[in-house]
């Protein structure tokens, strides 16, 4: 038949106009194409979204623009694949402190340097870069009960490396009202720091000197088990309880993360070197994460509550609560506004150390990255959902991070200083689906 | 070190289960949990972001989805 | 527990009307009501999700006066209606209703598309064909002699007069039952909002997805044709789901199965053509249209559907 193409459309059109009669013809035509299936066998369905991201005091922006295609290969199989390319600007605190004279360190590539002004708390701009990722999931039906998926993820910037593939199977029992999980993942990282790996430990070097760095990429390999299972409670709610359990071994360092050298006054240490006095820190290379994470959704006359909490604890000492709620208003034509609450607060890590005294044995372990610190962290946001005629969904969504760490003991000159300053951030983000 | 709190994990597991083959609700009555926006994974997108945001900034990761990153932010 | 409506029976007759067949019997089950009764030859049922059973009666009522309505007006055994009037008009105009119009527009598209293969004269070779399993093939001078007497392009339709020459007939039956279920689902709208699905013998329309479920489950019979595969299923949400082909109806002739869709040109059972097509679309009409079109496409019929872009099960012998 020639006019192959043209025949559905065609028919479409005239079936139309024979069933609703010529007058009621047009309205008909304008309603959206309806399917068998929210997502029909072969259909494709994307999502967009983009993130905008700022922190206080010039530290790090970021935007980060994703995209995932999903195709439904069949009754329940599903190729995704997602695109995320992730761009970093701005300054991160390097794990030095303040001091009332100015600080002069040497950058990463060891080539240059920069200042810090006396009594500002040195940041490390070096940290520009962007970051592609992809990743590809199948999921796949292994019986009428059970279903299994299978997923690769690539992600690179110009320093790092990191690839992963993961398993996972769920079964469906209890009238399909339980569901149980089990996946496994495996990701292997390699970074290779501009400059060079540091030595634990090592002093860090004017510019033209020899660096105190190795050559080569260090690598760090990473298991992950997550078991969980996801129970319909009545007609309206339902709850997940997941249990996480993470093995890496490998390299942990921050390449780029120093601490400083100490006198008894609180003052760097002088020992003679024209750059300020550092070391650059050291990670144990191994580190075991548990978490256990329980969530409850419920549907409360066309609002949904979200609500979940988790613990992690690990061997760095580090454990961590995180309460985290959403509520939906969802509004008469369909759009919403939804309100997003998050408490987050650590322990800080066993080796934490905010500097170290040239008057005190080394450790064994050291870092002063912040993130390992003692520390509160509240996000206060609100989400706004609306679709359009045809159908496809946009959000918008505007939240702020705030994060309150305690600030460690201080002595002498330290005292005029603020080791771990409050921040927070800004995120901007939009998704559309269609 | 935290022998309690993983042993805490099996009993909790254990009682989860055996209490979940008294709760649920028949088919037909699932109309509002089939709604798309009552879907745990319904935003995989936006979940994506903010365990990547909180991946860089916090000490922790996972609970939700695998705990490990796959980015050098951490 | 998925609603599975069980076996279709498939045919695309409309035989004899009787009065005593104007009954309606209900059944009450988690949530959904249906009704059933009998009308073009075959089972009907129409389900609503409610457990109002006055909103049930009124719905079902409605759907099934519309069904023996359309079945009496084009039903070719009545001497009464419109059909009679255009078939024993012996080469005069005949002035038709609006209804009756729209029909005809339709069967003309549909020719036009089909480059002659869905032709509505070509109901005379019924007379011949009788598709009873036997091996009884009508001699080739019979079918010569027909031929003649089928071609749409032979007939005058310009709305609202319709002339046909003297010995061609129209017959209404490849659309009459789709077009049936669509209009009373049009009906069935006007009355709720309720998800309501209407099954006149396997030709199926649902009006909006089920609240309660994720989708209609609408099983397919199962042709026994010796095929090791799980019967197809289709979720519905809404839409229409239309069935051409049947098992039962074939003809053996030189060791092969002769299905009961005959070629208007050639008068003879289109060659390869597959033991059953289901397709789903917008609408009923629509996937009957395409149905029908995907079984005249003989061996061609899956490419034809998949260049369709709709979904589609196809069963072969």
């Amino acid at each position: 038949m020639k006019k192959n193409l043209l025949l559905k459309s065609a028919l479409a059109t005239a079936t139309m106009t024979l069933i609703a009669g010529a007058a009621n013809a047009e309205e008909e035509q304008n309603k959206t194409a309806p399917a068998s299936k929210e997502q029909a066998i072969g259909d494709w369905k994307f999502d967009a979204a983009f993130l905008f991201y700022s922190e206080s005091d010039s530290r790090v922006s970021a935007i980060e623009p994703v995209f995932n295609a999903n195709k439904r290969l069949d009754e329940d199989e599903y190729l995704n694949l997602k695109l995320t390319v992730d761009s970093l600007t701005g300054a991160s605190p390097s794990g030095a402190v303040g001091s009332d004279q100015p600080l002069t360190f040497t950058r990463p590539s060891g080539n240059a340097s920069y200042t810090v002004n006396a009594n500002e708390h040195p940041l490390d701009d070096t940290f520009k870069d962007t970051r592609v990722a992809l990743a590809t999931n199948w999921t796949f039906p292994v019986s009428e009960t059970t279903k299994a998926g299978l997923g690769a993820n690539i992600s690179k910037e110009y320093d790092y490396l990191s690839a992963s593939v993961n398993g996972n199977i769920s079964y469906d029992f209890n009238n399909r009202n339980s569901t149980l999980f089990a996946g496994l993942s495996y990701a292997f990282d390699s970074i290779d720091p501009v400059g060079g790996a540091p030595i634990a430990f090592g002093r860090m070097q004017p510019v033209g000197d020899p660096q105190n760095k190795l050559s080569g990429s260090q690598d760090k390999d990473t298991l992950d088990l997550l078991l969980g299972i996801t129970q319909v409670i009545d007609r309206e709610s339902l709850f997940q309880f997941n249990y996480s359990y993470s093995m890496s071994d490998g390299y942990h360092n921050d390449p780029y993360k120093v601490l400083s050298v100490l006198d008894d006054q609180g003052n760097y240490f002088d020992d003679g070197i024209p750059v300020a006095n550092v070391l650059f820190e050291s990670r144990p290379d191994e580190r075991t994460k548990h978490g256990l994470f329980g969530r409850y959704k419920r549907f409360i006359d066309g609002d949904i509550l979200d609500a979940s909490y988790r613990y992690m604890t690990d061997d760095w000492e580090i454990d961590s609560h995180t309460v985290d709620l959403k509520y939906r208003f969802t509004l008469d034509n369909g759009d919403y506004w939804q309100p997003h609450v998050r408490y987050y607060t650590q322990t800080q890590a066993d080796f934490y150390q905010p500097y170290l005294r040239q008057d005190q044995a080394l450790p064994q372990f050291a870092s002063a990255d912040y993130r390992l610190a003692e520390y509160d962290a509240i996000t206060v946001g609100l989400e706004y959902g609306m679709k359009t005629a045809a159908g496809n969904q946009w959000r918008f969504s505007l939240e702020m991070y705030n994060q309150t760490p305690t600030e460690p003991e201080k002595y002498g000159a330290l005292q005029q200083q603020t080791l771990l300053p409050d921040w927070n951030a800004v995120m901007f983000r939009v998704n559309y689906s269609f | 070190m935290k022998h309690k709190s993983l042993l805490l994990l099996p009993i909790l597991g254990f009682s989860v289960l055996s209490g979940c083959s008294t709760m649920g609700v028949n088919a037909w009555e699932k109309d509002l949990l089939a709604k798309p926006e009552m879907a745990l994974d319904e935003q995989p997108l936006t979940d994506a972001l903010d365990d990547h945001i909180y991946f860089s900034k916090e000490a922790s990761s996972g609970g939700r989805a695998y705990a490990g990153g796959g980015c050098g932010c951490n | 527990m998925p609603l599975c409506l069980g076996s279709i029976t498939l045919s695309d007759d409309i035989l004899p009307m009787n009065e005593a067949l104007h009954s309606i019997a209900y059944k009450d089950s988690q949530g959904f009501i249906t009704g059933h009764f009998t009308a073009m030859a075959g089972p009907c049922e129409v389900i609503i999700e409610t457990s109002d059973q006055a909103l049930a009666d009124k719905v079902t009522k409605t759907v099934a006066d519309e069904a023996w309505r359309i079945e009496s007006t084009f039903s070719r055994y009545r001497t009464d209606n419109i059909i009679y009037r255009i078939n024993n008009a012996n080469g005069e105009a005949v002035e038709v209703d609006a209804e009756t119009a729209r029909l005809l527009d339709f069967a003309d598209l549909c020719f036009q598309v089909s480059d002659g293969m869905f032709d509505i004269t070509s109901g005379v070779l019924g007379k011949l064909w009788k598709f009873d399993g036997s091996s009884n093939i009508p001699a080739q001078s019979e079918i010569d002699k027909l031929l003649p007497k089928i071609g749409w392009d032979q007939v005058s339709w310009s709305n609202p007069k319709l002339q046909i020459p003297a010995g061609m007939a129209l017959d209404f039956g490849g659309i009459g039952k789709e077009y049936a279920v669509d209009s009373a689902a049009t009906l069935a709208r006007a009355i709720t909002d309720c998800p309501v699905l209407i099954n006149f013998g396997g030709d199926i329309v649902a009006t909006s997805a089920p609240i309660s479920r994720q989708h209609w489950l609408i099983g397919i019979e199962p042709l026994a044709l010796g095929q090791n595969k799980v019967p197809p299923k289709v979720a519905l949400k809404h839409g229409g789901v239309a069935t051409s082909g049947d098992s039962k109806r074939f003809l053996l002739h030189q060791g092969n199965v002769l299905s009961h869709v005959l070629n208007p040109k050639t008068g003879w059972p289109v060659a390869d053509a597959p033991a059953s097509v289901t397709v789903l679309a917008s609408n009923c009409t629509q996937a009957g249209m395409l149905s029908t079109l995907a079984m005249l496409q003989g061996k061609d019929a899956e490419q034809f559907l998949t260049a369709q872009e709709v979904e589609h099960w196809i069963q072969r012998r």
